[in-house]
């Protein structure tokens, strides 16, 4: 079982950073809504609910960080471990994902680019590590939109130069 | 400029950058008919499947038709879709840079790569015809954009001089945008050059007295001549602002203060 794992894990990653990535391509598949994200048993926590799945808000901005921007980073960087080997990485780290209405955030989804945003592959364990980082994060507040409140989708940017996080 | 500003602020209505006239185009050219079908899809939801599908279908029809590509990519990046929104909008960049380099711009902007913000104002500006453009919502000057993207890579010199030659270019006072003497007073300060930074700052109090970073940056800029007494004064007066749910959000302005900033140079002073 535990040579299993880390096999498991690989294919996880490539359906995670993977599966997001098919605009480009003349793919005629189209969603109801750019950027829904249906629950992948291969990637998701199965205890993450959405409180009404049938309407949920694709409207960043509603959904807030406790203490802004500010805290979430002074978080993220005191939680970012740095290994020599992530030296070479210079670019961006997009990572979308649900908070619900319960303040719980749930079904991560990352886009890793370049200086130039061409799509990159981080070193080896970088992007694992970048996700377990954003993971904790755990001060979301749901959207409350027009006196009513939402599961909400939101983004974070995280920016990297030679393996070092970049203040906004 | 101050009154489109103020207006969009508070319909919270959305310019759009340069609706097409479909007529100008040719009957039955592919043009046309891609300019009719994305007036079709815009009545829908924004990021929507109807929407999207009649995209790619005005796309299709009229491959040269920019402002399609321009519309379908909007969704992309606001919700985190920045290299599929670059693959669709870059067509559009392409076909008409003098209309859509800005929003490209904007994006670079809001998902942080100001060098790549630079390069796409400084091409629109060296364009012969270049207009004045604002970002989406209006609020600001892509110029100020421009000079406050180049203090962010560290070049405030730099920075001031754009967003100087800028407000300067305006005919009339009322023209400065609602936040512009807070941006360029802001570089004054993190250029330390404090004297300016209070005559501008205090200009900006008089367009608008409700936004709590200008009493930081006041603060900052009394601290810096070692006038802690009124740094002192300014920084209460930030924190108040805070407290005021009303108070004047400057949004795409990058550099935002938090109350913990200003507690801490409480407690520094």
């Amino acid at each position: 079982m535990k040579k299993v794992r880390p096999l498991l894990f690989i294919i996880s990653w490539g359906l995670l950073v993977g599966g997001c990535s098919n605009a480009s391509k003349v793919k005629q598949e189209y969603r109801d809504q750019i950027g829904d994200t249906p629950f992948d048993a291969n990637l998701d926590d199965g205890n993450f609910k959405l409180c009404d799945a049938t309407n949920v808000l694709h409207k960043r901005a509603y959904v807030s960080y406790t203490g802004g921007i500010k805290a979430m980073e002074e978080e993220l960087f005191s939680n970012y471990k740095y290994q020599s080997a992530y030296r070479t990485f210079t670019g961006t780290f997009i990572i979308r994902f649900l908070v619900n209405c319960n303040n719980e955030a749930g079904r991560y989804r990352m886009q890793i680019l370049d200086a130039d945003l061409n799509k990159i592959t981080p070193p080896e364990n970088l992007a694992a590590h970048m996700l377990a980082i954003t993971k904790k994060l755990n001060k979301w507040n749901h959207a409350v939109y027009k006196e009513k409140e939402y599961d909400g989708y939101r983004f974070i940017t995280i920016k990297m130069k030679n393996g070092q996080l970049v203040k906004k | 400029m101050k009154n489109i500003a103020l207006l969009l602020v508070f319909t919270g209505s959305f310019l759009g950058y340069a609706q097409p006239n479909c007529f100008v185009y040719p009957e039955e050219s592919g043009e046309r008919k891609a300019c009719e079908l994305s007036y079709k899809a815009i009545a829908f939801q924004q990021g929507s499947k109807e929407s999207q599908m009649l995209f790619d279908k005005a796309i299709a029809i009229g491959p040269k038709f920019a402002w399609a590509y321009y519309e379908k990519s909007v969704p992309y990046f606001k919700r985190g879709f920045l290299y599929e929104g670059l693959q669709i909008l870059n067509e559009a960049v392409q076909l008409e840079p003098i209309e859509y380099l800005c929003y490209r711009a904007y994006w670079h902007w809001q998902y942080r790569n100001y060098e790549l913000c630079i390069k796409d104002l400084e091409s629109y500006y060296s364009l012969p015809k270049a207009y004045m453009q604002t970002t989406p919502g209006g609020e600001k000057d892509m110029r100020i954009l421009l000079g406050l993207a180049y203090a962010k890579s560290g070049n405030y010199t730099k920075g001031i001089t754009i967003l100087e030659d800028c407000i300067n270019s305006y005919e009339s006072k009322d023209a400065v945008g609602l936040a512009d003497y807070h941006s360029l007073g802001m570089l004054y300060v993190l250029n330390k050059e404090y004297d300016k930074a209070i005559v501008v700052l205090n200009k900006q109090l008089a367009v608008l007295k409700d936004m709590a970073d200008t009493y930081y940056y006041l603060g900052l800029a009394h601290k810096g001549l070692s006038n802690f007494e009124e740094a002192a004064i300014q920084f209460n007066k930030s924190l108040e602002t805070f407290e005021n749910r009303n108070r004047f959000i400057n949004i795409n302005a990058g550099f935002a203060v938090y109350p913990s900033d200003v507690k801490q140079e409480l407690r520094a002073n």
